[in-house]
């Protein structure tokens, strides 16, 4: 009966036009034209997603009625494999530009001039149409030259989307490689929400931001924009009742993992994540003895420092940091991702390791140290041999609770466009539209590797403490 | 020039709120090879600080410790060395809780006397089976009781080799059944010729082992005398009051408007505390006679309960200053004496006094 109701309800909702939208969500992703365009309406409401995938899905989970993107967005063939179909085509027309950071005037007119002379008809229809392919004039390329860094806004086919080998496909990544090439730079491509890599956009740590970008007064006050290079509709898609079932589930593990190798996306992410968290608590550990001295120390501005240090680390969301670091600190150091995250975590694990130290040697009791130096130790034999061992069985299980803190937390990176593991999710999400496997493929392997991680410290701890 | 030679030694700690409390305020004292000294005296009265301060666990403010001839509290001298030839034995035991038995005893030998494995531990199953805890060599401390922990403790500060050892209160934290396994330990050392400074509440083993008694009081060493003179011959009151564990509870009275439910809820505490409830009631009844009726008119005066706890003798005692006749007359002796065991009235230098022995 339920079921019978949900069905009469979705096939009412097949909107003709965008009068028809009045009382309807819309979903759409952070950062668009559409979010702009409909929040001044006031009987729409809005599902802002923070990326297209995400959005898609919000309509077929009933959280949302109507898709609405760039018609581009959606082919035939994946409506179908999705169990969606465009209700219609706005009248609207766009132009569809790249951003380049406000008064790059000289790659603004190198970028003009390549899209005056590309053939970039040939190029769009191969995508959309498939069209035979272009072959890319047989540029001279400088291996050691600044690599062109452009950051995509969008992982979603025709527009622009990882496969495997982290190679970029799509309209976007085609045309600005090939510029890039011509400029004899090599070409290179990372993917981030809009949002950020507008940001990066004008921090320069990105020189050209892709995303089938719509040119809008609000947005060339920010960014300035190319020569447009090619022009779209708003498709606005609906659940299509009509079609139902889906596949099975090894289907789906072929099709996330196996096709185009989408596996090596894993690993690779796999590989990410575990370098970030293995560095940063090595590196965080080290600083974390400096924050437990300090804390311990006898003179009074070392522990205030200490606190200071532990407060304002505590105080800030790791994410609102990480960005902070990435986009503020590092911004125009040049510095690699991976690099400043793990900076940033290995700065937040030196304080809660440090406390985790310092509360380990506290809570041996002071009779065990009076009890070494009456025996004759010296204070620094006292600690290593007699304090320390049992600060370690005190303070292992917290500081292994941390480190596995520590590798969750890892999978904020995504925001500074470092594709870890949590990240590899989300790139095959967008391209399969299938939010279980790929999820469910990292939460085992989470799980996998916070295991490992507990034992092989619990291994090298108790052998180091014997 | 003695073993242990401890000059003008004074100790202040400072709290944390700024203010001064002074612990030690003038200790000298000379301790010769083979002596058994027992510290003894009220709690808070510096005890515990001065067997700290012997090896400069807690430095002390001012005053000179000399060991074996030389200066141990001038700056820079090397404690670890001092601290191998001087043992001590904790109120808490600390044994270290990540080690067995066996490895507790054989871990400063083998560290610091870089004695061989076999040898440490030859060694240490001797001390073990001295101290009777030969078969828990391999248990870990947590699983034994408090007696067998100090005795473990006892035989690690033993594997050194010490000349003397510190024992800081090395019965307070234990259950009363396991106070004898230690203190038969302690005797056994005593015999042995070890030199024994204790700080201990234990007044017979005190009398009985020592050599020599320490009473402290005050922050200073009131009294020092072999068991006898301290626990017999007493030159100072205070040392005969602590040995004899005399209590008593005192009020001194100017006008009439005292607060006299003060003095009925002190003496009902009094009672409760050293275990004389049944006298409770008689006291009350006898303070109110003495002073609403019978004494009256002489004010200030003063009232003074004791109880000697080893004789078990609770005493009334009523003074006035300035007297030389007995402020009592027949009708009032007549009235009083079958409320007593015994009524004494004597002159004192002070004034005069009428003690009712209950």
């Amino acid at each position: 009966m339920k079921n019978l109701l949900l069905y009469i309800l979705l096939s009412v909702v097949m909107p003709q036009s965008e009068a028809d939208l009045s009382g309807l969500t819309l979903a759409t992703s952070n950062g668009t034209y559409y979010q702009i365009k409909y929040s001044s309406r006031e009987d729409v409401n809005l599902y802002v997603a923070n990326i297209e995938t995400d959005a898609i899905q919000a309509v077929r989970q009933g959280k949302a009625d109507v898709y609405v993107s760039d018609q581009v967005m959606l082919p035939v063939e994946d409506q179908k494999r999705l169990g969606m179909k465009m209700a219609f085509i706005g009248e609207e027309c766009f132009d569809v530009a790249f951003a380049l950071r406000k008064g790059n005037t000289e790659l603004m007119e190198q970028l003009n001039a390549f899209l005056d002379t590309a053939p970039l008809n040939d190029i769009i229809a191969h995508w959309i149409d498939g069209a035979p392919y272009v072959e890319e004039p047989p540029y001279e390329i400088d291996p050691n030259a600044e690599p062109l860094h452009c950051v995509s806004g969008a992982n979603i086919a025709p527009i622009a989307y990882l496969c495997d080998e982290g190679e970029w496909k799509g309209i976007d990544p085609d045309i600005l490689r090939r510029f890039a090439h011509s400029l004899g730079r090599p070409f290179k491509m990372d993917f981030q929400d809009l949002g950020a890599a507008i940001i990066g956009l004008s921090t320069g740590q990105a020189d050209i931001v892709n995303a089938n970008l719509i040119i809008t007064e609000e947005r060339a006050k920010s960014v300035d924009f190319s020569k447009p290079y090619y022009k779209c509709h708003p498709g606005y898609f609906v659940v299509d009742p009509s079609t139902g079932g889906g596949m099975n589930l090894l289907e789906r593990l072929k099709m996330n993992l196996v096709t185009e190798n989408r596996w090596r996306l894993i690993t690779d992410g796999l590989l990410v994540t575990l370098i970030i968290t293995i560095c940063s608590i090595l590196l965080g550990s080290l600083l974390g003895v400096g924050v437990c001295a300090c804390r311990r120390s006898k003179r009074k501005w070392m522990r205030k420092s200490a606190d200071i240090y532990s407060d304002f680390i505590n105080g800030i969301p790791t994410l609102v940091l990480l960005l902070i670091m990435f986009y503020v600190v590092f911004a125009s150091s040049g510095l690699n991702a991976v690099i400043v995250a793990i900076i940033t975590f290995s700065l937040c694990f030196a304080s809660s390791s440090g406390g985790i130290f310092d509360n380990a040697i506290s809570s041996v009791p002071v009779g065990q140290t009076e009890a070494g130096l009456s025996l004759g130790f010296t204070p620094y034999k006292t600690f290593t041999g007699i304090v320390f061992p049992q600060a370690v069985c005190k303070g292992i299980n917290l500081y292994i609770g941390e480190c596995i803190a520590l590798l969750k937390n890892t999978s904020i990176v995504g925001y500074i466009a470092i594709q870890d593991l949590t990240r590899a999710s989300d790139l095959i999400r967008s391209r399969t539209f299938d939010a279980l496997v790929p999820l469910i493929i990292v939460t085992i392997l989470y799980f996998v590797l916070a295991w490992l991680i507990r034992r092989l410290l619990l291994l090298i701890i108790k052998k180091e403490a014997r | 020039m003695s073993f242990i030679s401890i000059k003008h030694l004074t100790k202040t700690f400072t709290n944390p709120d700024g203010s001064q409390l002074t612990v030690l305020k003038d200790v000298n004292c000379e301790i010769e090879k083979g002596e058994v000294i027992s510290i003894i005296g009220p709690s808070g009265t510096g005890k515990s600080t001065l067997l700290r301060a012997m090896n400069m666990l807690e430095p002390p403010t001012s005053g000179e410790i000399w060991v074996d001839g030389e200066n141990i509290t001038v700056k820079g001298y090397p404690l670890d060395k001092l601290r191998c030839k001087m043992g001590m034995v904790f109120q808490s035991f600390n044994l270290f809780e990540h080690m067995t038995v066996l490895q507790n005893i054989i871990y400063a030998p083998m560290q610091l006397l870089h004695k061989p494995e076999s040898e440490a531990k030859a060694e240490a199953i001797e001390l073990l089976k001295k101290v009777g805890m030969a078969q828990k060599a391999d248990v870990y401390p947590s699983s034994l009781s408090g007696g067998q922990k100090q005795r473990v403790a006892i035989a690690r500060s033993l594997a050194m080799h010490p000349d003397v050892i510190l024992f800081d209160e090395p019965t307070s934290a234990l259950d009363p059944t396991m106070v004898g396994e230690v203190l038969s330990v302690m005797r056994q050392l005593a015999q042995s010729g070890l030199t024994m400074l204790i700080v201990t509440h234990e007044m017979r083993f005190a009398r009985n082992v020592s050599t020599r008694i320490f009473f402290m009081n005050e922050g200073i060493i009131y009294e020092d005398g072999t068991p006898e003179q301290i626990y017999e011959h007493p030159i100072h009151s205070a040392t005969k009051a602590f040995v004899n564990r005399i209590q008593q509870l005192r009020y001194d009275i100017d006008s009439d408007d005292f607060d006299f439910l003060q003095i009925h809820t002190g003496i009902n505490r009094f009672c409760i505390k050293y275990n004389i409830t049944e006298k409770g009631e008689p006291v009350y009844a006898l303070v109110k006679e003495m002073l609403f009726e019978r004494m009256r008119k002489y004010r200030p005066i003063t009232i003074r309960l004791t109880h000697t706890e080893q004789t078990d003798v609770t005493a009334l005692d009523v003074m006035v200053e300035h007297l030389t006749e007995s402020p009592l007359t027949s009708a009032d002796r007549k009235a009083l004496q079958p409320k007593v065991k015994e009524l004494i009235e004597e002159p004192t230098t002070r004034g005069f006094r009428i003690k009712m022995i209950l």
